[in-house]
Order: C-alpha cells, then sequence, then structure tokens
C-alpha cells in the first residue's frame, strides 16, 4: 500500500515506462525503481526522474517538468518526447498510490466503524 | 487458435534445431508446455497495453491504442491517416518555406526527408514534426510548447492535442509570429 507505479507508453509504438515510488508515512518518496523499454534517452529520461524524485515529497514532485528532464539531459528536439513519457511515468505513479492511500483509509474507517 | 498452434508445431522442430542453448537450458521437453511459454511473453505484453489503454481513457494522457482492445469506430484506418498526416506535413512544408522568404531569421532551413519535417530558426530553436502511424498521431517537437501529440478530430477537422485542446495550425501560427514577429497563415 506505500508503493505507487506509473505505467506510461505505448507498446505499440515502442517505447514503455514502468515507475516505482515506496512513500513514507510523511508523504515522502523513500525509495524508486524503473524499468524501461525503449530509447536511450526515453531509458535515460526514467533514471534521471527516479534519481530527482527520491527524498522529495509528493507535492514536490508534481512540479517536475519534462522541459527540466530534457534541459538536464540535453536530449534534441526529436527526443522532447522521451522526457514527457518520465514525466507523465511520475504523476502517474503519485496518482496510483494516492488512489491506493485512499482505498486502504477506506477500507481502515470501515473496520473502526464495525469495531 | 488452433490454427496457430498446428502452426507453432510444425515450426517447433526447426526452432529448437536453430537454438540449441534453449534446449540446453530447458531440458529437451518437447510438450505443449513449451509452446505455451513462447506465447506467454507476447500475451503479457498484451496484457500490458490494455492496462495502458484503460489508463489513457481516464486520464486522455498517452497515445491511444493498446495492441488490445482497440476501438476501430473511432480509430482511422492506417491509409486514411497517411493520407491526411501527409497532406498536412506537405502543405506546413510549402506555407512555412515561403514563410521563410519573407522573415530574416538567420539560420533558417526547413527540410522534409525520411518522413520527419525538420524546421530550424538558427539560435531561436528547432521544430521537429513526424508521424506516429501505430498512435495514428503527428508528433511535434517545438522549442517553445516543447513535445506535444496530435490526433485527427473529424468534427473539427483539425489536429488536436487532447491535453491542452490545442490545434496544430494554430499552435504553430502563435509561436511562429511570436518567435519570428511575422504573422503566418497556416490554414
Amino acid at each position: 500500500p506505500n508503493v505507487g507505479t506509473g505505467l506510461v507508453g505505448a507498446p505499440a509504438c515502442g517505447d514503455l515506462m514502468s515507475l516505482q515510488i515506496k512513500v513514507d508515512d510523511s508523504g515522502q518518496i523513500i525509495d524508486t525503481r524503473f524499468k524501461t523499454f525503449g530509447c536511450g534517452s526515453a531509458i535515460a529520461s526514467s533514471s534521471v526522474a527516479s534519481e530527482w524524485i527520491k527524498g522529495k515529497t509528493l507535492d514536490e514532485v508534481m512540479t517536475i517538468k519534462n522541459a527540466e528532464i530534457a534541459k538536464h539531459l540535453r536530449l534534441p528536439p526529436v527526443k522532447l518526447h522521451c522526457s514527457m513519457l518520465a514525466e507523465d511515468a511520475i504523476k502517474s505513479a503519485v496518482r496510483d498510490y494516492k488512489e491506493k492511500q485512499a482505498k486502504t483509509n477506506a477500507a481502515a474507517a470501515e473496520e473502526t466503524v464495525k469495531a | 487458435m488452433a490454427t496457430a498452434s498446428r502452426f507453432l508445431l510444425r515450426k517447433l522442430p526447426r526452432f529448437l534445431k536453430l537454438s540449441p542453448t534453449l534446449l540446453r537450458s530447458n531440458g529437451v521437453r518437447v510438450s505443449s508446455n513449451l509452446i505455451q511459454d513462447s506465447i506467454e511473453p507476447l500475451d503479457s505484453f498484451w496484457r500490458i497495453g490494455s492496462r495502458i489503454r484503460h489508463d489513457s481513457l481516464t486520464t486522455r494522457s498517452f497515445s491511444s491504442q493498446g495492441p488490445a482492445s482497440v476501438d476501430y469506430s473511432s480509430v482511422l484506418q492506417e491509409e486514411e491517416f497517411h493520407k491526411l498526416a501527409n497532406f498536412t506535413i506537405n502543405h506546413l512544408l510549402e506555407k512555412i518555406e515561403d514563410y521563410g522568404d519573407n522573415v530574416q531569421i538567420d539560420g533558417f532551413d526547413i527540410d522534409y526527408g525520411n518522413e520527419v519535417l525538420t524546421l530550424k530558426l538558427g539560435s531561436l530553436g528547432t521544430y521537429v514534426l513526424n508521424k506516429q502511424t501505430p498512435n495514428r498521431q503527428i508528433w511535434m517537437s517545438s522549442p517553445v510548447s516543447g513535445p506535444s501529440r496530435f490526433d485527427w478530430d473529424r468534427d473539427a477537422n483539425a489536429w488536436i492535442y487532447r491535453r491542452t485542446e490545442a490545434k496544430l495550425h494554430k499552435l504553430l501560427e502563435e509561436e511562429l509570429e511570436n518567435l519570428c514577429g511575422e504573422p503566418i497563415q497556416l490554414s
């Protein structure tokens, strides 16, 4: 329940990015993992994304923009889409984590009512 | 499915002969199991595809069609997609070439090769437009607005980026005018 997974991309076009975040009770990301199928830029983007979000809070990582990733990696114009994929992966992972938390909390609330 | 496995069975002996390493690592087990094994990775990839499909439905985020659960009624046929996209890109090429003659930009260069339209504006940056056929999209990389992916919208008769609702032609007109200081009419 304290892990969020973001899976983005389309296998049809050859890019698939999976990013996982482990979050502690205070909302800080304590560990990250990524697995990416795709071009070098896509892999580099997910790698740098996973480095950057480690130690940050959920709110902080939502502000990471694809342009920052692209600039950091000096991606050429054709490869800007890869950094976009990384931004999406982060957002998707955070959303997945929040959904899981909401479910856990709802279940916990139900338990309390029953007790 | 029955035809598929028969096909695999026929292919199997040759396949095994070709890959002795596989034989050694798996042991000699020519059974339906092996066929199952060879199908599985593909199958799981398909499943990932369908998961993304669901994801993109709720968020309008990424590309549209995973290999599984494609809604064919809304998907452009490949031929039609190429027709529309080629027309759009060639049209843009012409218009922007003319535009280049009117503006004084150092390093202005437009080039269409390998199905990729590249517009160089010297120090102002570089635009790249290309077709992304599996998604039936046109992708654009802009030095101003970054990456965007346009789907064909039948109702609007235009290429639209679903996240921002931006139209390809309008976005390019605005950005080029801001960058080069001259208005341009693309549509």
